[in-house]
């Protein structure tokens, strides 16, 4: 092999070190504790930033609720981050930076300060991509925006 | 001449196949060469996602088994923990002295609640563990109530001593089916990503040599036993009722009627229903509500009025909030007249936040020189033009009543008495505070400023008990009337 093949050969190969090298990693990014208005309003962005402000709100009212609930993990961090509770945990939208000015802050904050358009509700579901049969057998209390929320 | 100019001609020809030799050999050792670097290229391209999907095979790997890793310790912790709380639980039946059950029903409390926690940080689906979650939330909680007391000297009772029976009982078949589970786990019959799948599959009940799944373990507690006791995971205290919700059922339009007056007629432009909300407690009609204004997008609002009454328990306007114009004191003001107007007579400000222009600030009833902090409403003031934007008075509907309470037996000085930090004292007053247990305590409320930290403690006004000590954890942006 000559110089110049020797050249075609390495080049793309210190390109790609330096991608793997230099990808971040996933998860753990952030530095300084997370407060619970700001899990919660990330939280709300990955599960329902699309939604109404009321659905907003609903969404972290039920994961409040669920800190209350006994079924449930008794913290905030614990509710969410439990495994197989939330797709925005799974699928990494939870670690999406928001602006400390978006409703979704306005929307966690509203449920921290107790309102709670669902009135206790535990779980909800988008009726259009659930998947989980299980989820159906309960009884829808209330529709808001595209979810639906059961005790 | 001739002579000369045919070889000329020859020399000439030979001359110019050699150069087409030449040329030619020259373009088959450039094409050989082009050729050459696009295979280099792509034995390279080959290497390099070669190497890369290994690398990041061995990374997907790697972390695999750190998850793998993870719910194995929270799996055999959750096991150590369930056998300490059957093991404690056998104990506390056996207990003779008062002081001997409350240290080891402290002991079932912890161990329990740690389960409870561990159980959720295993990938199982919701569905699944919520039961054997329950079960073991309440074990912690019952065993709380009881431990306490105990360590008041009082004995156990023979009711409680028969669901103290009964939850060891469920606590054995636990421990058993853990250590099943923990069999298939070890054996690598069951493997914690099909754990994570288990709902999906509907691999419940399938056959007689399916490893023992979680679905199995929950299935036990659907039999469990409804608990009577004072805790706030008791089943009374999730089925409540809501005492201050008055007056007879009212249609739609009553409901559409009872919202425009509410937030003012000039204010709303049309009114439209979402949804029925049956949720049981308060069952309501869901409204949308656009609001007069130039900017459309910010003039939404969202309200419910219950079915019940035709009251508005909420409403949320989420806008923009511009300038300050107007300060906390007169946005109190704004919200008690409000209130006033709209038929809650005697409501007190307690206690306000404030953020992002707007603050909400919580009112409770107040009636004789009691107030009644369970019969809350909050109402939320943008501090640019005093608008009232938000309204919540689930507090007040679920809990405002008649309450004919007892003089208390305590004075004020006497309970002054009692708090440690006395000196620092700003403001006192009679309160009725609720408890975790769905009871209401009527106490001598004593607010006052430690290191720059608000406070409020509460001494029971019958018993002298210490009820309650509050903090109030974020200063900057909460803050407490005094």
């Amino acid at each position: 092999m000559d110089k110049r093949s020797m050249v075609y050969i390495l080049v793309p190969l210190l390109v790609l070190s330096f991608v793997i090298l230099s990808s971040p990693p996933s998860l753990g990014q952030e530095a300084g504790r997370v407060s619970d208005l700001q899990l919660l309003a990330r939280a709300i962005n990955g599960e329902a930033r699309g939604e109404p402000y009321e659905g907003q709100v609903a969404v972290g009212a039920v994961i409040l609720n669920r800190v209350k609930s006994p079924d449930f993990p008794n913290t905030i961090a614990g509710v969410i981050y439990q495994p197989g509770a939330f797709t925005a945990v799974a699928d990494g939208q939870i670690n999406v930076p928001i602006d400390p000015k978006s409703t979704v802050v306005k929307a966690a904050q509203d449920a921290l300060n107790g309102w709670d358009p669902t009135y206790g509700c535990l779980y909800y579901w988008n009726p259009e991509t659930a998947t989980s049969k299980w989820i159906w057998s309960k009884k829808v209390v209330v529709k808001i925006g595209k979810h639906n929320f059961a005790k | 001449m001739d002579n000369n100019g045919i070889t000329n001609n020859e020399e000439y020809q030979v001359i110019k196949e050699r150069e087409n030799k030449e040329k030619k050999m020259r373009k088959e050792l450039r094409d050989s060469d082009a050729r050459n670097r696009a295979k280099n290229f792509i034995i390279a391209i080959l290497l390099a996602t070669t190497i890369f999907g290994a690398y990041q095979l061995n990374r997907a790997n790697t972390l695999r088994r750190q998850l793998d890793n993870s719910y194995n310790r929270a799996f055999h912790e959750l096991v150590g923990y369930v056998q300490n709380v059957e093991l404690m639980l056998m104990k506390a039946r056996l207990a003779s002295s008062s002081e001997m059950a409350a240290e080891v029903l402290h002991d079932v409390w912890r161990e329990a609640s740690s389960a409870s926690s561990t159980l959720t940080q295993l990938p199982i689906s919701l569905g699944v563990i919520s039961n054997t979650k329950k079960f073991l939330t309440q074990v912690s909680d019952l065993s709380r109530v009881i431990a306490r007391q105990s360590a008041l000297g009082m004995e156990i009772s023979e009711e409680q001593e028969k669901t103290l029976a009964e939850l060891h009982k469920l606590s054995v078949s636990l421990e058993n089916s853990l250590s099943e589970m923990h069999q298939d786990l070890i054996s690598g019959s069951l493997k914690w990503e099909n754990v994570a799948k288990e709902e999906t599959k509907e691999m419940k009940e399938a056959s007689e040599n399916m490893p023992v799944t979680f679905s199995n373990v929950n299935s036990e507690f659907e039999k469990m036993p409804t608990l009577i006791y004072d805790g706030p995971f008791s089943e009374h205290m999730q089925n409540r009722k809501a005492l201050g919700l008055t007056g007879e059922k009212v249609t739609e339009n009553q409901a559409i009627t009872n919202l425009h007056k509410f937030l003012g007629k000039d204010r709303v432009e049309n009114v439209q229903k979402l949804s029925d909300n049956n949720n049981g407690i308060i069952d309501t009609y869901n409204f949308r509500v656009a609001l007069n204004g130039n900017n459309k997008s910010s003039n939404i609002a969202e309200a419910d009025v219950s079915v019940k009454g035709g009251h508005v328990i909420w409403f949320l306007h989420n806008r923009e909030v511009g300038e300050k114009t107007i300060d906390v004191r007169k946005a109190m003001e704004i919200g008690a007249e409000f209130l006033k107007e709209r038929g809650f007579e005697n409501m007190k400000q307690s206690y306000y936040l404030n953020n992002d222009g707007i603050a909400t600030i919580n009112y409770a009833y107040h009636e004789n020189g009691i107030t009644y902090y369970p019969d809350l409403i909050k109402v939320k003031v943008a501090l640019d033009n005093g608008d009232v934007v938000g309204f919540e008075a689930n507090g007040y509907f679920m809990n405002h009543r008649d309450r004919n309470l007892e003089p208390p037996t305590l004075t004020e000085e006497e309970a002054r008495q009692l708090v440690r930090k006395g000196e620092n004292i700003k403001s006192s007053g009679l309160a009725v505070i609720p408890t975790n247990y769905g009871t209401e305590l009527l106490c001598y409320e004593f607010k006052g400023k430690l290191e720059d930290r608000d406070f409020i403690v509460y001494i029971n006004a019958y018993t002298g008990k210490e009820e309650q000590v509050l903090i109030i954890i974020n200063s900057e942006e909460g803050i407490l009337t005094m």
